[in-house]
């Protein structure tokens, strides 16, 4: 085998269907593009999904040698002469590496994702850029939704009744929030049967976000306001 | 494994108030805007891709432009935005983006849920971005689309509409009176055709920009609304306006080719140099230098690639690492990781870079709520023309999607009214799915992937940053040749989630608009904004203060420019 091709071992739903890919390799070459590689010159009807091919949409979420990452910022890696790629684990799969998103949505619903503004909220806040709650919320946004988070965790991937790391960290960015008014129902929600104590602390999603995200620290943060009742509406 | 094509007396019907095509930043303000004002309607959301994190508001780097200080004014907002357009702006549709804008601002922060950057005083932070005389670009940081559609998204789970995730849209369909009825849609991941029945229509697909070479948008933004409607007898204005942003990246084969490198880097005071050395800009701009607008730094960029002053790949570099690696880091994290991901590195030298193709200011004729020639039919956002006439200002696309896409949600309450469920014919609907299922459903021929190829290196040669008559020809000839071939084009099966597939549909899209970009800027004989011809070089103001009209098949149209707000004599 030439030095620059790769073997790449891909699910495929169809056992029929092609599994095991020769693809030459380009530099720099992200495992997205072994996936158009393929389509290209093997099988057009592989199916895989991507959007923004920059770490923006969060469609692009696959398994790379068991490990969940971003296709399009994932480059292949140096050393190897062989790659597997699976979908996305703990959601159900639609066709070859495309999975249906819909139970972690519903996770993520659960915890009022969305901003509740308290009634004198008309104007932009005035919020320091260095206040008290922008640090715990700045570096807790950004998620892209991508899953992989949700994918990585036994117990999410496992089970249907944990809200799991994204939702949790939503939860934690918003009861932070000073502009916020439904900071108890989430804490509720986070505290709840499908909350936080079905946490195990293995810190996979924190290991896994390719955000940078910390979601294993939003849920430390989450108990520790339930710990301290009160604490939260200071906030 | 051939696919028959459906009959159209077997698709499934969807019946809505409201179908909304595009789940971008005009779709999803339009939602809400329909959904807050009344609940009762039933809404339903058609997306190609997945709902809120699919298009280019989410890919938003620099930010938001709107008037906010005091010291600003919407007047100057305006002039900027006509300046930057040169004057081919509709300038009812400019006035109105400058007009909402503030308006929009507040509503994505105290009811939306977003939170833009702030300054030491706690209130909103506002940066620089080229083409302005104020700063007045909202963001945060340099990932404020994510903020926006992030936000955008949770609130589709307050307002609940219906999500047709992973469903593209396919043609406007009327009824044999020619009232619109809806339109036809597949759904992607089982592979079987819808017909959606709407009482009103909103058509916000985020335009095109995706048929060259080098370009940055997402991946579902194949021209899909502007051909729908051009397909349906709507007028296009503007089409040859598309603008090239000076900064894509250079990335070999990698799909990352032509992501973009965020304007706010020149704001900052990057650099630009040739392979030689020199900041050529002094050459085109020598007052505004690297913070001149788009259409100068890509044509400049263009002009010394092609003038043999280029690197090895053919890029220029683009430097701002004399800011020191903390403060570039600190300033543009996304844009730092990105050149990291393919081995190089912002913070600490030159990166190449190449114009990509951008955005496109040409699309359908709209009014300032919207509404088109169509009774029912709404057209928001990037799918929409002349807001920015011949050149877009970073910061002013995603204040147009927002600002428009409430406006449709409005207008959409309003028109809603009194109209009713109608019975599409027949023979639209077999005729859209003949087209559809056709390359499924022949055995022999061609994939779609070449063709692709070879559209995006026929119009980045023939009708890109630089054009002349000779080589729009050609490119026209080459339009013409590939929408032949296509018509043999064959993908394997099956069905279900096969993006083989969906590419020969983008194709089809993609070449109806790639031919009335080019006949439109064949018709322009001048040089204007982001329309630059080396044959007629100049901008000719006394021919050409008119903008090109595009109808069906029919003659091409051009109109005088209405300088109702400003001329361009009172700013010079
Ligand atoms: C890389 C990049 C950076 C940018 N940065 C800025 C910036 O800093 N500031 C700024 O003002 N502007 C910026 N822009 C421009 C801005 O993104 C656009 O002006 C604006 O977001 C377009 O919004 P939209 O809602 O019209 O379309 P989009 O947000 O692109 O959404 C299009 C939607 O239509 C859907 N769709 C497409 N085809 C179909 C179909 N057939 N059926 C159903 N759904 C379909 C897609 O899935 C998607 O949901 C940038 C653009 C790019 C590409
Ligand atoms: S927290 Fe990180 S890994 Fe999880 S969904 Fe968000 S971006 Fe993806
Ligand atoms: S394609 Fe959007 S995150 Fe990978």
């Amino acid at each position: 085998m030439p030095a620059n091709a790769l073997t790449v071992v891909v699910h495929r739903s169809d056992p029929e269907a092609q599994h095991s890919f020769r693809v030459t390799r380009t530099e720099p070459m992200m495992v997205l593009d072994l996936l158009l590689a393929i389509q290209r010159e093997h099988d057009a009807a592989i199916g895989f999904k991507y959007s923004c091919r920059v770490a923006m949409c969060g469609t692009c979420t696959v398994r790379l040698d068991g490990r969940s990452v971003l296709a399009c910022q994932t480059p292949v890696p140096p050393e190897r002469d062989t790659v597997r790629i699976d979908p996305a684990a703990g959601l159900p799969v639609v066709r070859d590496l495309v999975v249906d998103t819909a139970p972690f949505w519903r996770e993520w619903a659960k915890v009022t994702p969305y901003l509740v503004p308290r009634d004198d909220l008309t104007e932009p806040a005035v919020i320091a850029p260095d206040a008290e709650e922008r640090q715990l919320i700045d570096p807790g946004l950004d998620c892209i939704g991508c899953g992989a988070c949700f994918s990585s965790c036994a117990v999410a991937a496992g089970s249907r009744d944990f809200l799991g790391p994204a939702a949790l960290n939503r939860a934690m960015v918003l009861v932070a929030d000073s502009r916020d008014a439904a900071g108890a129902q989430r804490l509720a929600a986070a505290g709840g049967a499908g909350g936080v104590d079905r946490c195990h602390y293995v810190y996979g999603c924190s290991a896994v976000c390719p955000k940078g995200l910390d979601p294993a620290g939003a849920i430390r943060q989450l108990r520790a306001w339930r710990l301290r009742p009160g604490s939260a509406d200071d906030r | 494994m051939t696919v028959e094509i459906p009959d159209p007396a077997d698709l499934t019907v969807v019946d809505t108030d409201v179908a909304v095509v595009g789940s971008g930043g005009a779709g999803l303000m339009c939602v809400l805007h329909v959904k807050d004002a009344a609940p009762e309607l039933d809404v339903t959301v058609v997306s190609k891709g997945a709902v809120g994190r699919s298009g280019c508001t989410r890919m938003v780097q620099g930010g938001y432009n709107a008037v906010l200080d005091p010291a600003d004014s919407v007047d100057l907002h305006l002039r900027d935005t006509l300046e930057g357009g040169k004057f081919l702006n509709d300038q009812e549709l400019a006035h109105t983006l400058v007009t909402d804008a503030p308006k929009v601002i507040h509503e994505l922060e105290t009811r939306v849920g977003c939170f833009f950057d702030r300054g030491p005083d706690g209130r909103i932070h506002q940066k620089a971005f080229a083409g302005q005389q104020f700063d007045r670009t909202v963001h945060r940081g340099d990932l404020t689309g994510i903020e926006i559609m992030g936000r955008l998204r949770d609130q589709m789970f307050r307002v609940l509409p219906s999500e047709l995730e992973d469903v593209r849209a396919l043609d406007l369909v009327l009824d044999a009176d020619g009232e619109l009825t809806g339109l036809t849609a597949l759904d992607v991941r089982t592979g079987k055709a819808l017909l959606i029945r709407a009482r009103v229509v909103v058509v916000a697909t985020g335009g095109s920009a995706t048929m060259y070479r080098i370009a940055a948008p997402a991946r579902e933004k194949t021209g899909d609304g502007v051909a729908m409607c051009w397909r349906a007898g709507l007028p296009l204005r503007d089409m040859e306006m598309l603008q090239f942003h000076p900064t894509g990246l250079l990335a070999d084969q990698a799909r990352m080719t032509g992501a973009v490198l965020e304007e706010g880097l020149r704001g900052a005071g990057a650099y630009l140099f040739n392979a030689v050395g020199e900041r050529y800009m002094a050459r085109y701009d020598a007052e505004r230098m690297e913070r001149s607008t788009r259409d100068v730094v890509s044509r400049a960029g263009y002009t010394e690639i092609m003038a043999g002053r280029g690197t090895s790949a053919g890029g220029v570099l683009i430097d701002i690492s004399h800011l020191g690696k903390a403060e570039v880091e600190r300033l543009f994290p996304g844009m730092v990781e990105r050149t990291r991901q393919i081995g190089q590195d912002l913070a600490t030298g030159p990166v190449e870079v190449s114009p990509t193709a951008h955005f496109h200011m040409g699309g359908v004729l709209i009014d300032r709520d919207c509404r088109t020639e169509l009774a029912g039919l709404l057209v928001a956002g990037e799918d929409s023309g002349g807001t920015h006439g011949a050149n877009r200002l970073g910061g002013n696309g995603v204040a147009e999607s927002t600002v428009f896409g409430a406006r449709a949600g409005d207008t959409a309450v309003a028109e809603v009214v009194g109209r009713a469920l109608r019975e599409p014919d027949r023979a639209q609907v077999a005729a859209s799915l003949a087209r559809t299922y056709a390359p499924l459903s022949r055995t022999s021929g061609e994939t779609p992937f070449p063709l692709t190829a070879e559209l995006k290196d026929a119009m980045w040669l023939g009708c890109g940053v630089v054009r002349d008559g000779a080589g729009l020809r050609d490119c026209l000839g080459k339009i013409g040749e590939l929408t032949a071939r296509l018509e043999h084009v064959a993908v394997p099966g099956p069905a279900q989630v096969n993006y083989g597939w969906q590419e020969a549909l983008d194709l089809a899209n993609q070449l109806a608009v790639a031919r009335a970009v080019v006949v439109s800027a064949l018709h322009r004989e001048e040089s204007r904004g982001a329309h630059y011809r080396s044959d007629f070089p100049e901008q000719d103001d006394a021919q050409w203060s008119q903008y090109v009209v595009l109808r069906g098949n029919a003659e091409v149209e051009t109109h005088q420019v209405q300088h109702t707000r400003l001329s361009p004599e009172e700013v010079s």
